[in-house]
């Protein structure tokens, strides 16, 4: 898939933002469709018309870009995001059932060459009255936390996030079967037949901090853990039971399978793996003092009992308290608090190297969040600032951004990833040099 | 008490015909028995809805989308369902409304592309909804109890009534006249006011019908004066009392939008 075409590629983003340049005009044409307003296919799209027969295809294209606002010795691109990228998606009625394929092809800039990601090939509907069923490719969230994940264990790309993508790059797909049921409480069940791990940052678009150099690195060397990639073996199960009772949601959890990222060293080779992970947790989220409040827990066991190999991860609580409130019209405010609590902390203190333990993760590390959304021009505008504060990481991550609708075609959004903190290894600082601001522009079709 | 519930139904609805004829003089009642002709005909309805949205610079934009809602109680709580279908980029959307008449509303939304049903607070209703010139309170209405009611005039046509909200720090507006149909009780235009007697904003049914028995609004325009901007809103495929049932109204229908019951006849 992946092949070298030096220059040719940048040449291609500009070609994208050029290509969009080309269909605005379109849009002033269906403008002036002053006899009909509505256009010829007037209410035609609307999926619930009738029986559909064949598919029906969306997309749009991008043109993307982000650049380092500083330079990054380890790495040597400028960029940490330039592409231009079509995505496509296909959507068939089958009687009771969606089929729903949606990738995309992009031209990469900063890893050369042309990309593909399949996002979505599912096939979702209701198998009885009681239970519905998605079988595929596909995306799955669930919990509580904005942009803050605790019994969430369905893959991420944080190598997107943090690079300048759109949010919804941040959700990687997962091969799963999820079946829902429904009834005086409702249970999903999701069974992944093979590790679904993270878009983990592996150096070679963001550079991060390694404990074995004790500095920033890059690619190469890549980070290239050992796979669980093996069907059946490698599964993965996630669980929730929820119910929504007089607008109060209360939901369970539970998962076993294996941490989503690489977090584990095997001594006897020096090669990073996915090691085995359990989680038990719960949520509550419902409206309260004018806003929504939420709360929720999950407890992550892994391999290390006792918490004496320091070459796995320790056992953890973790907690999330958030408030979510519209103190001015079209203008949100969001609090998140978390807390990480590291569990038999000085056992795993005292079995690290002595040149290590400094980098050692602190025993309750708080992370604090904050959601400023402010809508304009009747929400063609939307400004937002979203903070991840850490007091006792002593760092943080500021994502501010602006996105604007040119059309029902046509958005633009420009903002940035920006990094910062005292010590360079703890979570947030270690990614200060990816640091970038970003723009962005999507015609959709 | 279901019955119960259906036998108010249809004494309330006996009232309102026999009344519609007769002049009425009760200003308060005047207004609650337009809010249940606006928003409560028969016990559910389903209708595809479509929107322009024409700014002052006359760049246009467009929704569409099919609303299900469920009465709990006539003029009281009910069950709302959007799913958009246009444009590309909030097609797949799904927008659920428990209303709850005197308190907040609940109201969740529905991202298809990070599978996320977020919680959204219940907030202003006197904003834009989705990027039109209505507002969510022009969907869904607004509480008779909000505001102060006097009947101003009555003419041939229309009862014409004045409203003053008991809270003026809660809306944009000082007070608004509404034309109300004496025949079909519809609310056919509304100015809201600023203080100095400006109409700033207004809006007009332009298209009337009749459907399983009850007249509805099935072309209203919203104006925004200050700007010259305007939202067209056009109902079709309308139905009542297609019999949704209440478990629909639920998370399972964000992810997995109920086909049978958006499906048009």
């Amino acid at each position: 898939m992946t092949r070298r075409w030096p220059g040719w590629h940048r040449r291609g983003v500009l070609l994208g933002l050029l290509l969009m340049a080309t269909a605005t005009p379109l849009i002033a044409q269906d403008n002036a469709e002053a006899d009909d307003p509505w256009g010829d296919e007037a209410w035609g799209e609307d999926p619930w018309a009738e029986e559909q027969t064949g598919w029906q295809w969306y997309g749009f294209i991008e043109g993307a870009t982000a650049t380092r606002i500083h330079d990054d010795p380890a790495v040597g691109d400028d960029y940490t995001l330039n592409e231009a990228r079509l995505q496509l998606e296909a959507e068939r009625a089958l009687g009771d059932y969606t089929a729903t394929i949606k990738g995309d092809v992009w031209i990469d800039g900063v890893e050369d060459g042309v990309r593909g990601d399949l996002r979505e090939a599912a096939l979702a509907g209701r198998l009885t009255d009681r239970i519905d069923i998605n079988v595929g490719r596909q995306i799955l969230t669930w919990g509580t936390g904005d942009l803050v994940f605790l019994n969430d264990l369905f893959p991420k790309d944080y190598v997107s996030f943090f690079s300048g993508r759109d949010d919804e790059y941040l959700k990687a797909p997962a091969d799963a079967l999820k079946l829902s049921w429904f009834g005086d409480v409702n249970v999903d069940v999701v069974w992944m037949p093979r590790a679904a791990p993270n878009r983990y940052i592996t150096g070679e678009r963001l550079s991060y901090f390694s404990v074995v150099e004790g500095r920033r690195v890059a690619a190469p060397p890549t980070i290239d853990p050992r796979e669980r990639d093996s069907v059946g073996r490698d599964s993965e199960f996630a669980l929730r039971v929820y119910q929504t009772i007089d607008g109060v949601e209360y939901a369970g959890y539970a998962y076993h399978g294996y941490d989503n990222q690489p977090s584990a060293v095997d001594p006897s080779t020096g090669e990073a793996y996915f090691p085995r992970l359990s989680s038990l947790g719960a949520s509550l989220r419902r409206p309260i003092l004018g806003g929504i409040g939420n709360l929720e827990t999950a407890y992550y066991a892994g391999e290390d009992h006792g918490g004496k190999d320091p070459n796995l991860p320790n056992d953890q609580w973790r907690f999330l308290a958030g408030y979510e409130n519209e103190p001015a019209p079209d203008f949100t405010l969001g609090w998140q608090y978390l807390l990480e609590w590291t569990r038999d902390h000085d056992a795993l203190v005292n079995n690290l190297p002595a040149s290590q333990r400094r980098y050692a993760p602190d025993e309750y590390r708080h992370l604090l969040t904050n959601r400023i959304t402010w809508q304009l021009l009747r929400q063609d505008l939307t400004l937002s600032l979203f903070t991840f504060y850490s007091p006792s990481d002593a760092d943080y991550y500021l994502r501010p951004r602006a996105i604007y609708r040119f059309s029902d075609q046509l958005t633009g959004t420009a903002g940035g990833n920006l990094f910062g903190g005292k010590d360079d290894w703890t979570f947030h600082t270690q990614l200060e040099d990816n640091s970038n601001v970003y723009l962005r522009l999507r015609y959709s079709f | 008490m279901k019955h119960l519930l259906t036998l108010t139904c249809l004494i309330v609805a006996g009232l309102a015909a026999s009344t519609a004829a007769a002049q009425m003089t009760n200003p308060v009642q005047i207004v609650e028995e337009a809010n249940i002709a606006s928003y409560y005909a028969g016990e559910d309805g389903r209708s595809a809805a479509r929107m322009l949205i024409v700014d002052g610079n006359d760049n246009r934009q467009r929704r569409q989308f099919t609303l299900l809602r469920k009465d709990v109680a006539d003029g009281g709580d009910q069950r709302y369902l959007v799913v958009f279908s246009r444009p590309a980029d909030i097609r797949g959307t799904v927008f659920r409304v428990e209303k709850h008449v005197g308190e907040a509303d609940d109201r969740w939304l529905y991202l298809p592309a990070l599978d996320l049903v977020k919680r959204i607070a219940a907030g202003d209703k006197r904003t834009s909804f989705v990027g039109s010139h209505f507002f969510y309170e022009d969907i869904s209405g607004r509480g008779t109890e909000e505001d102060e009611h006097s009947l101003i005039d009555t003419t041939d046509e229309y009862y014409v009534i004045e409203s003053t909200p008991k809270d003026p720090d809660q809306v944009e507006f000082a007070r608004y006249r509404t034309w109300i149909d004496r025949e079909t009780m519809l609310p056919m235009r509304t100015e809201y006011q600023r203080a100095s007697g400006e109409v700033y904003r207004r809006m007009e049914v332009t298209e009337v019908e009749t459907i399983d028995g009850y007249p509805t609004g099935t072309e209203a325009r919203m104006e925004d004066l200050d700007s010259g901007g305007y939202t067209v809103t056009q109902f079709r495929f309308s139905e009542y009392d297609v019999g949704l049932p209440d478990r629909i109204f639920s998370e399972r229908s964000l992810r997995n939008p109920p086909r049978d019951w958006l499906r048009r006849d």
